[in-house]
């Protein structure tokens, strides 16, 4: 598989300043290997210290396993899709995968248009607040989501993006992204994500935030 | 596809975006328990037992001594130890990695918790269980272990004769 790893950013909290990444149009061996070997142990202790920030160590579920082995089918099942990752320090810092042929328009304007469908989006733990604070890098998902263009106007989609948003992400996918929130998916099997739908003048104006690109 | 983006646009997004949540779709939705375990291997771990007990006494620590400083539980380090049938926790396993600064991935396969890829592990496995078999005399210490854990179970013995 040929990859092509674009230059970009991110920017270092610790330091304050930008550091050299990459933008891949994969997700490779590599990133799978730091999924298993540093996310998830990452993001176990994480949550751990959360759970045992208000319960006592008694009353943690000791018997009772995670369910890493359907996060991870999900996630390996999913990647005959195109997909990116951006890796900064040798390290896989975010993913994405996404559907560029299923998936049609919801919004008025570009109903039943084709769009790019963004499956997945994840951010390293190391670079979520909620569970390191401070976090290590910003703006994985700017850059995840300026892909996600990319591969819309590739496509000759215009930029016209679709995605379920975790609630916690609902902020991020309005704000900064300024899509269109359709409101909880009325399919049961996404309750309660919202559905966020973006239209070609929205990328436009989402590149266009950023300044000169 | 390559795709052109400068350093001011990164970090002006970056900027932007700040410490926002990002997660899209079901799959980013973090684990949560549910009582499933991974794809495991049907073998019994035999040498992870023998394994993480001659690690411990290595260092000169006790089972509750090794649980409390590698932040597991007692009663399953008890259980590692003693049963080679015993499946241990996901968690304990990343502790206990941690702990001895060894590959979790690797010793995860010896725990029998992940199916092996390299055959070699298992190999390696058993032959360091046939081979870490204790054969020698027993030491002071370990003798008046057992003698009291037998006294105790013979009073018990006499108790239940007595009450039947």
């Amino acid at each position: 598989m040929s990859v092509t790893a674009s230059p970009a950013f991110l920017w270092n909290v610790e330091r304050g300043e930008a550091e050299a990444a990459e933008l891949w149009d994969a997700i490779t061996e590599q990133q799978l290997a730091d999924w298993e070997a540093e996310w998830i142990p990452e993001l176990f202790k994480a949550l751990q210290r959360l759970r045992r920030a208000g319960v006592p160590r008694q009353a943690w579920p000791q018997s009772r396993h995670w369910d890493w082995r359907k996060k991870t089918a999900a996630l390996t099942g999913m990647l005959a899709h195109p997909s990116f990752s951006i890796v900064c320090r040798g390290l896989t810092q975010g993913m994405m995968i996404v559907d560029n042929t299923t998936k049609r328009g919801r919004l008025a304007d570009q109903a039943g248009k084709n769009l790019v469908y963004v499956e997945y989006v994840e951010n390293a733990p190391w670079n979520r607040k909620e569970l390191f604070d401070p976090p290590r890098y910003r703006g994985i998902g700017s850059l995840l989501m300026r892909a996600a263009i990319e591969a819309s106007r590739h496509e000759g989609f215009k930029g016209r993006i679709g995605l379920h948003s975790l609630p916690q992400a609902d902020a991020f996918y309005a704000k900064t992204c300024g899509m269109t929130d359709l409101g909880v998916d009325p399919d049961p099997n996404y309750s309660p994500m919202h559905y966020f739908e973006m239209t070609q003048e929205q990328a436009e104006a989402f590149v266009a935030k950023g300044g000169k690109s | 596809m390559r795709i052109e983006v400068t350093k001011d646009w990164c970090v002006r997004m970056a900027e932007l975006e700040a410490d926002e949540e990002i997660g899209v779709g079901l799959v980013a939705v973090d684990p949560v328990f549910d009582g499933e375990s991974l794809a495991q291997s049907e073998e019994p771990a035999v040498a992870f037992g023998r394994f993480v007990s001659l690690m411990r006494r290595n260092r000169g620590l006790s089972v509750e001594k090794l649980a409390d400083e590698a932040d597991v539980d007692v009663v399953e380090l008890l259980s590692i130890e003693e049963v080679a049938q015993y499946k241990p926790e996901v968690r304990t396993v990343y502790q206990l990695a941690n702990f001895f600064a060894l590959p979790r991935a690797t010793l995860l396969q010896v725990a029998g918790l992940t199916l092996p890829k390299d055959s070699r592990i298992i190999e390696e496995s058993v032959r360091f269980a046939a081979r870490s078999e204790p054969v020698e005399a027993l030491t002071k210490e370990e003798r008046s272990a057992l003698e009291t854990f037998v006294s105790v179970l013979s009073e018990d013995k006499d108790k239940d004769h007595s009450l039947g």
